[in-house]
Formats: structure tokens, C-alpha cells, sequence
């Protein structure tokens, strides 16, 4: 008796494994049973809390745009920033596959051809509307799969007391004033880091890369071949070490320093100055830091163009809704609803009628010199298919090229990239 | 896995069914545990293995066979080399000193003292915790800016100001193989302290009437009598040290680059790039570790003849 019952069970426990197993299969496309179509929407989390949760802002636009299309409903699905790669992965790799993506990155799906063209699902004039820089960064080989949402560009930011305290007056445009004013504020300003520099797996592939634009360097060439370890590229390294790393004017361990450190270090007054976007505007103010913004200093003047970084929507092939998506995605880029994301998150926008209302209507000064570099922006080669690989690379390994030797380091990066480009 | 009894010859209709119960034997009684097995075990095992001879794209489409690819760029990794030979330093660094501390743990346990009890429940503690959120609290304590064991030491004139310890490797190791040691003592501190109460009180007297000294009572008869503990604990520590992935992860997460990295946080770090890189990494520790647990059988069946 007791026996049996202990093999029934093990039977029944058994038997709810096999069910919970196949209980995530899914509905593919075509049209619910009352005729309307159902768009699945899965986009990224920008709030830092449940009080201003995305969320809030995609259910509002989805009960709105049914309101005004009642044959379209929108699933909305908003995912954190750490999960979303794997919950995508997984909607793909199980054929749950959304129908309009917002996140970080697109080319891997194109790879894969996954997505529709831009011009299939979205009009002319929403396609006209776009900042052209970024309708540019969304292309891969000459056509546009991506198509940018939000965007923000690098600017240095400075502590304006401190620098005050270490008698500095102007901030720095030059590698040359960052070493002079770092060795300045080491002295009068003891217990600080003059220059926060985090290369360390947070977002290596991006503070690398604006220093290498102050040399004319930068991860690719203008054809867009891999040019890592170029020159231009070691030189940039060399000097940071020998000027920034060695002296004790950063951090002791750029390698292992993530930028979340640095800005911290920052919004706490405990540096001197760094490389930053707009989200350190409200951190600063919270830490009560007098900051002041300056383009990013270049081997001899200021960054004509910055790092630009854009997050992207992208439209999926699989279930068919073409036609829907180019309605929705045509709402979504609407001047209002852009506006209210890009002022609830203080993010720069990337169409060109939210950007002339942002810098007309005055509300937005701290943004403002930030809204003057993005249309020269420099992206990452975010077309190459390779990228996310390469770029994967780059965070791991770049900072040690600070304690090592440059060029080894650079080079054995560049022979990583080229066989992840021939492989693709 | 079971035992097929001889298929006897069919006999007559009526003595079927009592025949075929016996000629199926335990089977029906061991079928969840062999297909649990199947399922938990050695399926994934294999899906591991196909896995290393994939080519698969970053957004986990399979884009054919890679033949042999996958391990010749594995062995073609300029950080496999000294991964490695980290592991086996790894390994013995935090293996010996957890054996050596704990020797000395499970003979003060074993005397008795007045608050013996509350102190043998005290070493339980790096056990119940979960080894992530130990490792994660050192990684706090040490923080550069915010680490209170940086304050403490600082306070107490050991070092000049705070450090980034964990941001160096020549640094991190030492803290790193320290936190291990700390989670892996309780574990083997029972064990040996069970070993040693096994050993008859008598033998002892009987060495101590003979005149030997305590240090020689210790080495001619505790130790010998302990093997069989000592032995366990042993295999079962390298085993688990060498797959330890927590303690590194929750601290350096291998890095800078991989100077951190045991081969297991290496094989993670792969993943990011390269999945069937990532799977072959797993194929050759998966070797390694079929080595451990195929010289602990050994070990238990010479340790079985010798008593």
C-alpha cells in the first residue's frame, strides 16, 4: 500500500514535469478570433523604480492607440534592462517571437533575417522625420533595419568646486590640461580621483572609444574593417597609461572600475571630472555637485564629434502584421508621445520635430549643450553583424591594456574581431 | 544502471504473470530514478556536447555544424594557459589550507570546553549561508570606497588608506582563496570530527600509558585512524573546489579580462562571445572533473580494502 502510493506519486510528479514542460508553448500570428489583430510589444525598462516604471508609459500609449484603432490591440510586455537579452532569446529561439522590439541593439537579428526593412512598417513621413545621423546608424549594408528611439551623447562633466579648490578656471580641451588639471587637483583636492576613468566590463567598448576619437582613432575605419589595434588607437592607450594610470591621477585599477563607480564617485563629489551623458545631470543634482558639462577634450582640442549611443525599435517578421505594425509604429513616433518618453527620462530625442521642440521651448537647459553635439554624433559600427561579439570582447578585455602592454593587448583584440567578422 | 535478470524461457500461460513481475525485478521500482537520471543527467550532458560542435549565432540560432572549430579556437585562446594553471593553484592552494585549518578545528571541537556547544553550531554559519551572498558580502567589505574591512584595517594602521583589492589580481587571489577556505571549513571540520570520534578512546590511553607524547599519540595513531575521514573530505573538497564557481564570480567575475578566472568562470565568460566555445570549455571540464570523482572511487575502494 505504502508502495504503491509512493509510485503513484512519483508517477503524478513525473507527469507535472512533462505538463509545466510543454505549458509555454504559445500563439503564433494572424488574427484573434473576433477578427482584431493583437501586436506583441516587448520594450525595455528606463525607470529606475516601479513609480516610473516604463510600464506606465507603454500601457497608456497601447490604451490610447486602441482607442484610436479598435481593430489593433498592443501586448505590452516591459522587461529590465539586465533580462532583456535572454528573454528575447528565449521568445525567439521558442517561436514566441514579439512583434515590435525596443532595446538595445538590432544587427544580430538582421543576421538572422528576422526583421522587416524600415521602410516596410514605417510611412514616409515618419521615415522623413528622423534625425538622419541616426536613420544612418540603423543600417546594415546600406539598408535600414533599425530604427532609433531614444539616443544620448558623451560630454565631459566636471566638478565645478573642486576645480574651483585646485585653482583651475577653465575646464580642460585638451590630453594635455586633462594631465595638468588631474595633477592640480591630486594636490589641493586629496581624497578625490581627479580623472573617474572606468574601463571595466560596464561600457569599456564606449570610454575607449571616445578616447580614441580625441586621436582620430576608434574601433573601425571608415569602411568599417576592424581597426582596433591601429596606431592612433595604441598611442591613445600608451598615453593614458603613462599620463593618467601610472601618476595615480584615476583610478588604481581602471580594468575593474565600472562606470557605475565612476558616476557615483561623482554625484558624491569624490571626483574631479569624467566622461558623461545626460543621466548624470539628475544624479549630480541629487548629490548636490556644482557640475559643469564641456565637450570631451581631444589629443589637441576639443571632440568635433562625440559618441552618440542610440536604443532601437525594431519590427518582427515572423507573425505577419506588417501592416499593423507600420499603424502602430506611426503613433508610436508621433511628436507627443516621443516627447513625453524623452522628458520623463530626460533622454535626447531622435526625430527632428521633438528635437526642435525640446530646444525651443526652454524648458530644458541642462540639456542643451548635448542637444548641439548629437547631430554630429559618432556611433559604434552598430550595422556589423560582428559588433555585439567584438564589442562583448572589448568590455572584458580593453582595460588591460592599461597595465599591460598596449599594443599586445590591442592586437590580440584585433585578431579576435577579424575572426569574428570572417566567421559571420 | 539495472540488473537484467537471465531471460529465463517462456513458460506456460498460467505462470505468466508471477514470472514477469520476477523477470522485471526492481525495475518498476527504480524506472522514476533511472528516467530522472536520463532526463536531469544525461541528457543535458549530451545536449553539452553537441552543443561544442555547433556554430550557433548570438541570438541562439543554430547555424550549422562547426566539426572541431569550437575546440581548436578553445586551445587557441591566449588566456587558456595560465586559466589553467590558476585552476590547479586554485585547487591546491584552497583545498590544503582548508584541510590543514580544519584538522586543528575538528581536534579543539572534540575537546570539551565550556561553551563548546555554541561553538560548534557557530561553525555552521559560512555553511547555511548561501557561498553567493558570502562572497558578495566580502566583495562589499572590501569595497574601495565603502568596504568596512578597508576602514578596520585602516583604523588599525595595517595599511596607509583604503585599497581596491579585488581590482588587482595579485590582491584578489589571496582574499579570493581565503573566502573559499571559509566556506569549505565547516564541511570538513564534521566530517574530521566525526572521524575522530570514532577513534576508541582506549587506544589513546593505551599510547599515553606507554609514555608517548601527545604530538606522537597524534601522529602514529589519530592521524592513521582518521584516513578514511580525511580521505573523504579530501576527494569531495576538490571536487567541489575546482567546479567552484561562487566564490570568484560573486567577487571579480574573473577579471580584469580572465587574470581571475578558474577554468569554470572562464568557460561563463566565453559564453558571452561564443556559445559553442563556451560548450567546448564545458566538455573539457567535464573531462577533468570525471578524473576527480574516477580517483575518489579509487580512493574509497582502497580506503574499503585497508580497514
Amino acid at each position: 500500500m505504502h508502495k504503491r502510493f509512493l509510485a503513484l506519486s512519483t508517477a503524478c510528479a513525473l507527469g507535472a514535469l512533462a505538463l509545466t514542460a510543454c505549458g509555454s508553448g504559445s500563439d503564433g500570428g494572424g488574427a484573434d478570433a473576433d477578427g482584431k489583430v493583437t501586436l506583441k510589444l516587448v520594450a525595455a525598462d528606463y525607470g529606475d523604480k516601479e513609480s516610473n516604471s516604463s510600464r506606465t508609459y507603454w500601457n497608456n500609449l497601447a490604451t490610447a492607440f486602441t482607442a484610436a484603432n479598435p481593430n489593433i490591440r498592443v501586448d505590452v510586455q516591459v522587461v529590465n534592462w539586465n533580462d532583456i537579452d535572454k528573454q528575447v532569446r528565449t521568445m525567439i529561439q521558442s517561436g514566441n517571437v514579439p512583434d515590435v522590439l525596443q532595446t538595445g541593439g538590432y544587427a544580430d537579428k538582421v543576421a538572422d533575417d528576422l526583421l522587416y526593412k524600415a521602410e516596410d512598417v514605417l510611412s514616409t513621413g515618419t521615415r522623413a522625420n528622423f534625425i538622419d545621423s541616426f536613420a544612418e546608424a540603423g543600417q546594415v549594408k546600406g539598408v535600414q533595419y533599425g530604427i532609433p528611439f531614444v539616443s544620448s551623447a558623451r560630454a565631459l562633466f566636471y566638478n565645478k568646486t573642486l576645480f574651483q579648490q585646485a585653482g583651475i578656471t577653465q575646464p580642460p580641451a585638451t590630453w594635455e590640461d586633462v594631465r595638468k588639471d588631474a595633477e592640480l587637483l591630486k594636490a589641493k583636492a586629496p581624497g578625490t580621483t581627479p580623472y573617474a576613468l572606468p574601463l571595466g566590463p560596464e561600457e569599456a567598448q564606449g570610454e575607449s572609444m571616445m578616447w580614441e576619437l580625441g586621436n582620430g582613432g576608434g574601433p573601425t575605419d571608415k569602411d568599417g574593417a576592424y581597426t582596433i589595434d591601429s596606431p592612433a588607437n595604441v598611442e591613445t592607450f600608451s598615453w593614458l597609461k603613462a599620463n593618467l594610470v601610472d601618476p595615480g591621477l584615476t583610478y588604481a585599477n581602471p580594468a575593474t572600475t565600472d562606470r557605475k563607480t565612476a558616476f557615483a564617485d561623482f554625484a558624491a563629489g569624490k571626483a574631479g571630472m569624467l566622461n558623461g551623458h545626460p543621466s548624470l545631470i539628475q544624479m549630480a543634482r541629487d548629490g548636490k555637485v556644482d557640475y559643469g558639462v564641456a565637450p570631451i577634450p581631444g589629443k589637441t582640442g576639443p571632440l568635433k564629434s562625440t559618441l552618440g549611443v542610440a536604443d532601437w525599435t525594431m519590427a518582427f517578421k515572423k507573425n505577419g502584421h506588417r501592416d499593423q505594425i507600420r499603424t502602430f509604429l506611426d503613433f508610436v513616433y508621433a511628436k507627443d508621445n516621443t516627447l513625453r518618453f524623452d522628458e520623463t527620462y530626460n533622454l535626447m530625442p531622435v526625430t527632428q520635430d521633438t528635437l526642435r521642440e525640446m530646444t525651443g521651448s526652454g524648458k530644458h537647459k541642462d540639456l542643451e549643450p548635448f542637444f548641439a553635439l548629437l547631430p554630429h554624433a559618432a556611433f559604434y559600427p552598430l550595422g556589423d553583424t560582428s559588433w555585439d561579439t567584438v564589442s562583448a570582447e572589448l568590455k572584458k578585455t580593453v582595460g588591460t591594456a592599461l597595465t599591460g602592454d598596449p599594443a599586445k593587448v590591442l592586437g590580440a583584440l584585433q585578431k579576435k574581431a577579424k575572426d569574428t567578422a570572417a566567421d559571420k | 544502471m539495472s540488473q537484467h535478470s537471465p531471460s529465463p524461457t517462456r513458460g506456460a500461460p498460467p505462470a505468466r504473470t508471477p514470472r514477469r513481475r520476477g523477470r522485471l525485478g526492481p525495475l518498476p521500482w527504480i524506472a522514476p530514478a533511472v528516467l530522472l537520471i536520463l532526463f536531469v543527467v544525461l541528457w543535458p550532458v549530451y545536449e553539452m556536447v553537441r552543443t561544442s560542435f555547433l556554430r550557433i549565432s548570438t541570438s541562439g540560432f543554430v547555424r550549422g555544424s562547426a566539426g572541431l572549430d569550437k575546440y581548436r579556437k578553445l586551445f587557441g585562446e591566449t588566456d587558456l594557459g595560465h586559466v589553467l594553471l590558476a585552476t590547479v593553484l586554485w585547487t591546491v592552494a584552497v583545498v590544503g589550507l582548508t584541510m590543514l585549518l580544519s584538522l586543528g578545528l575538528a581536534q579543539l571541537f572534540d575537546q570539551r570546553f565550556p561553551g563548546r556547544r555554541f561553538a560548534r553550531w557557530a561553525l555552521i554559519a559560512p555553511w547555511a549561508a548561501s557561498v553567493l551572498m558570502t562572497a558578495i558580502g566580502f566583495r562589499w567589505m572590501l569595497d574601495r570606497t565603502a568596504g568596512v574591512l578597508n576602514t578596520a584595517m585602516t583604523n588599525l594602521g595595517l595599511i596607509d588608506g583604503p585599497r581596491d583589492w579585488l581590482g588587482d589580481p595579485s590582491t584578489a587571489w589571496p582574499w579570493m582563496v581565503g573566502v573559499a577556505v571559509f566556506v569549505s571549513l565547516p564541511f570538513t571540520t564534521y566530517t574530521l570530527l566525526a572521524g575522530l570520534q570514532t577513534v576508541p578512546a582506549e587506544v589513546s590511553e593505551a599510547a599515553k600509558v606507554d609514555g608517548a607524547s601527545a604530538w606522537q599519540a597524534y601522529r602514529r595513531i589519530t592521524l592513521p585512524l582518521l584516513r578514511p575521514a580525511f580521505l573523504v573530505g579530501l576527494v569531495i573538497n576538490l571536487i567541489n573546489v575546482f567546479n567552484s564557481f561562487p566564490v570568484i564570480w560573486g567577487m571579480t567575475q574573473g577579471g580584469p579580462s580572465s587574470d581571475t578566472a578558474t577554468s569554470t568562470v572562464f568557460m561563463y565568460q566565453l559564453k558571452a562571445t561564443d556559445i559553442g566555445e563556451s560548450a567546448s570549455m564545458s566538455v573539457v571540464n567535464f573531462a577533468l572533473v570525471v578524473l576527480l570523482v574516477l580517483l575518489f572511487l579509487k580512493v574509497s575502494r582502497w580506503n574499503r580494502e585497508e580497514s
